[in-house]
């Protein structure tokens, strides 16, 4: 699924060269990926976009202008990238925090047309998984969502730069962080509902005449 | 495996798969993503261009621009684990921290590395924000110096007579608000223990100033005169875990950051990190006053501090001949 590190070490040989359209390869070979793994922890298409750019600029600025990767013989690239699209999503959803935002903006899906308690369902579900990841170690976080984008075994360990081994008992002890932090996410959902609840209780009468 | 673990990872992984994009969340082609990342690469090679230009054409001066962003780095990086904690007479809510005394640690060419990894993988201890960046730009005399500083006295090195070029930096503030995750994270990256970083410090804000300084030049020597940048800080931490984090992300062990931490006066010391395989270091009295020396293969540098003043003198030349420059200021 994912290009091999030779192909990638390949096109960062040339990359090393100054030759522009290797990194344009590179890009078209793991963007998807990278969007895909940043989009599942910010859960928003802007600011996956952005911050996927910034990884790539990143990418960009190590293999042109520092000349990381012409220092030495091997590289895992796909590691660094998702390593860095990992940290740099967190810093994305960290500074959201600080700036008081909600984690998922309530957008209604105009293409797949439910109804609008069904969307707001799915949308606290999809705000109750990530904050649960985002309570994970980047680590854990990224080997769950990398599994689940597809990537088998083997791909996972070369991704995070894992013994191929061992990566049965970090996907079983990240699996069980998540059902921890995830439980505590909804027991939190529970307890500001009820607060809610106490504070407003015309909402509640409301809801018992429905 | 056993049979649990596989069902735990098949519905974490199920609970995942809902977080996946769909509809309009998909991202936008890779083509127009490649070339919107190429307008970005383009502008930002533009502006370095344009950067360098300057550099080589309007500020000249590498040491001048060195002695500033040093001292700008070294306390951002400083500070974002090193807050003093002793109260200020100034305030009752905020402590304050101005430099009397330098510290220079020695850090090893592969926490060197591990270092700039981390920031290459974009780790950071929180949002810094620079409100207004300290500019510089050459002046004809030291009158003038004078005159857009406000320092008094602009001090100059008389043995050496009138400076070749002289250049002023206005001042400049940023603040570090901090993210305890993002600071714990760099902490442990670099061989530390996360948890010295306490839970309080989550949100703090942390204000640095720097001050106008003035810069004279004589052939290869170089004199830099600014007042003590100032940081702000949130009171009360105690300053020992912290900088015991800080001198491990510098590479100390824990026995040796602990011994340290408890010796440095957190609320007036200036930690100078120094690479370990290019630059010594040294205490060094310079005309009565407590400093260091610094030496590289390029030449030797000296640091003091003077009535709430900071001096940094340094050229291509030995560190005696420094001191008996640092003699002759008036």
């Amino acid at each position: 699924m994912i290009a091999t590190t030779s192909n990638d070490n390949l096109l960062l040989e040339r990359i090393s060269q100054g030759d522009m359209a290797s990194f344009e390869t590179l890009f078209h070979t793991h963007y998807d990926r990278v969007y895909g793994l940043v989009y599942r922890l910010v859960g928003n298409r802007a600011e996956a976009e952005d911050v996927t750019q910034e990884v790539f600029l990143k990418l960009y600025h190590q293999a042109f202008t520092k000349r990381r990767f012409a220092k030495q013989q091997t590289h895992n690239v796909s590691a660094w990238l998702y390593r860095v699209a990992t940290n740099m999503a967190y810093n994305a959803i960290r500074s959201r925090k600080r700036r008081w935002q909600r984690n998922t903006v309530l957008v209604i899906d105009p293409i797949e047309r439910k109804s609008v308690s069904e969307e707001v369902e799915k949308r606290e579900e999809e705000t109750a998984v990530r904050a649960a990841l985002a309570r994970l170690k980047p680590r854990q976080a990224q080997l769950l969502i990398l599994r689940q984008m597809g990537f088998s075994y083997a791909e996972c360990a070369t991704a995070c730069d894992i013994a191929p081994g061992s990566v049965g008992t970090l996907l079983a002890r990240a699996a069980k962080a998540f059902a921890k932090a995830y439980q505590q996410e909804l027991a939190q959902k529970h307890q500001s509902a009820r607060y809610a609840q106490n504070q407003h209780p015309e909402s509640r009468e409301l809801e018992e005449k429905k | 495996m056993n049979k649990s673990e596989e069902q735990q990872i098949r519905e974490a992984l199920a609970q995942i798969g809902k977080t996946a994009p769909s509809g309009h969340d998909l991202p936008t082609p890779p083509a127009q993503a490649f070339a919107r990342l190429q307008a970005r690469i383009t502008a930002e090679e533009e502006a370095r261009l344009v950067n360098r230009l300057k550099k080589r054409f309007i500020l000249p001066h590498k040491q001048f621009r060195y002695a500033f962003t040093s001292i700008l780095v070294i306390l951002f990086l400083g500070i974002a684990f090193s807050f003093p904690a002793v109260r200020a007479a100034a305030s009752e809510f905020l402590g304050l921290f101005r430099v009397q005394k330098f510290a220079a640690i020695s850090v090893s060419p592969d926490q060197l590395a591990i270092l700039e990894r981390i920031a290459e993988e974009g780790l950071t201890p929180g949002e810094f924000e620079i409100a207004r960046e300290p500019q510089m730009q050459p002046v004809d005399s030291l009158a003038e110096a004078q005159t857009i500083t406000g320092l008094e006295p602009v001090r100059t090195l008389s043995s050496l007579g009138t400076p070749d070029e002289i250049y002023v930096t206005t001042g400049g503030n940023g603040s570090l608000t901090i993210d305890l995750a993002g600071a714990r994270a760099i902490v442990e990256a670099a061989g530390g223990d996360p948890m010295l970083l306490p839970e309080r410090l989550d949100g703090a804000q942390v204000h640095v100033a720097v001050f106008p300084g003035v810069e004279q030049r004589w052939g290869d020597i170089s004199l830099v005169q600014t007042p003590s940048p100032l940081v702000e800080y949130p009171d009360g931490l105690d300053p020992v875990p912290l900088g015991k984090a800080l001198l491990q992300v510098l590479g100390m062990n824990e026995a040796e950051a602990e011994r340290l931490a408890t010796e440095i006066d957190w609320t007036s010391t200036l930690l100078l990190p120094v690479p370990q395989n290019t630059v010594s270091f040294s205490e060094v009295m310079v005309n009565g006053y407590s400093g260091v020396a610094l030496f590289a293969p390029e030449g030797a540098a000296i640091m003091w501090q003077d009535s709430g003043m900071v001096y940094l003198l340094g050229g291509a030349v030995e560190l005696n001949e420094l001191l008996d420059l640092a003699g002759s200021l008036e």
